[in-house]
């Protein structure tokens, strides 16, 4: 470190330290300067596509629970109905109605 | 074909075995009669476009003789007002609507009048066995609103026939005749006086024990399919296209029509981006309550109503 900073302290012509230059030399690279463009990018398309699903996921939430949530609780009561009414039937001793299709 | 059932044994047991072999010739002098030419795409309509509504609804029927029974109605929920801006104004609205209606065999009369002063009627008359004669009118306060209509239905062995008379010198004829005992096709023309308009329309519909598919063209611009399927007893699937070629609008939708014992559900998707369901629920003997919902994706309107029908 103490060489370093000798190093540093060597260069009096207005050139910046060794630690500096190779600093500003990794962020002025092209690979980096690429890097950052993409992560934008890679943001900004995260963002969007979340959002996108976001809204197909309502549209879908709600179409579902319209279509198809009444209908499985009526298939549910119809079973219900259909069990009590065999139970009925077995109980009862009377001859099993033929199950409606 | 006549010649064929004579020769039909008089035993049982061969009479089994050429049974199917008589239902496969078609006695093409015994077609069954057709269905009614306005009524062509009734499954698809009955399944697929149930009375959604906005609000509450609370029906009352009460019967005062075999023939005879009187109707009250309450409605109260927004309406919408059609207007030029793309958002639709919905105004809420309460009305009581009274109604009387008279079955018999032969004739039957139907009246309605809301508060909003508006006045509804109909009524069906067998003239004939074969001849029937079909009025309805509308009269509203506004002027030039009101319009009335009279059919003359003639029924024939195998076809129907109709002649329409409507108030704005409206002229219109349709005919539809069975085929073959599954395919009836039918055509009707029309001419509107009042818009200097007329136009000519086919149907055709296919009838089978399990499905029904109806296709219908007119000269307006529409054409519009539909295919019902009868997947069991309790459950029927159907699908609906319509387009029209003048102004390039494309509607497709598919529902469901479930009939258990204690409800009637049904449901459909649209290719607008609208999803519905409706469901009829019995609790009682003579209740039943209604709840409609639909959605609109697209221009993001949201519908939901409830109700209660109470008598036969």
């Amino acid at each position: 470190m103490a060489s370093q900073s000798r190093k540093g302290g060597k260069n009096r012509s207005g050139e910046e330290g060794v630690l500096a230059r190779v600093t500003s030399t990794i962020t002025q690279s092209s690979i980096v300067q690429r890097g950052k463009v993409v992560a934008s990018d890679a943001a900004f398309v995260t963002k969007k596509l979340l959002k996108s699903t976001g809204k197909a996921a309502w549209i879908a939430g709600t179409t579902f629970l319209i279509l198809v949530v009444p209908l499985i609780i009526e298939m549910d009561r119809e079973q219900q109905m259909n069990e009590l009414e065999m139970q009925q039937a077995s109980l009862l001793g009377t001859p099993s109605v033929a199950p409606q299709k | 074909m006549a010649s064929h059932v004579g020769l039909v044994p008089p035993t049982p047991a061969p009479y089994k075995d050429n049974e199917p072999k008589a239902a496969e010739k078609i006695d093409y002098l015994n077609l069954p009669c057709p269905i009614p030419y306005e009524e062509i795409h009734r499954e698809a309509l009955m399944s697929l476009k149930p009375e959604l509504f906005e609000g509450m609804r609370f029906d009352f029927t009460k019967g005062l003789n075999q023939k005879f029974s009187l109707s009250h109605s309450v409605f109260m929920g927004p309406m919408e007002v059609p207007s030029q801006a793309t958002e639709t104004i919905k105004i809420p609205t309460a009305h009581y609507e009274f109604g009387a209606n008279f079955l018999d065999p032969k004739l039957m009369l139907f009246g309605r009048i809301l508060t909003d002063g508006r006045l509804n009627a109909r009524m069906k008359c067998d003239l004939t066995d074969n001849l029937s004669l079909k009025a309805n009118a509308q009269l509203t306060n506004e002027p030039h609103m009101s319009h009335g209509m009279v059919n003359f239905d003639y029924k024939g062995k195998d076809f129907r026939t109709q002649f329409q008379l409507g108030n704005g010198a409206l002229f219109g004829a349709s005919y539809i005749q069975s085929v073959t005992p599954h395919l009836s096709l039918g055509s009707e023309v029309f001419w509107a006086g009042q818009h200097r308009k007329s136009g000519i329309g086919l149907a055709a519909r296919y009838n089978n024990d399990k499905m029904v598919a109806t296709g219908q063209v007119a000269s307006t611009g529409m054409v519009a399919l539909s295919y019902v399927q009868k997947v069991s007893e309790k459950v029927s699937l159907a699908s609906d296209f319509m387009y029209n070629y003048m102004s390039r609008d494309v509607t497709a939708s598919f529902g469901y029509d479930y009939i258990l014992r204690q409800c009637r559900l049904r449901g459909k998707i649209d290719s607008n981006g609208c999803t519905a369901a409706f469901l009829e629920e019995r609790l009682n003997m003579g209740l039943n309550f209604i709840l409609s919902a639909e959605i609109d994706h697209w221009k993001k309107d949201y519908k939901f109503g409830f109700g209660l029908t109470v008598g036969e």
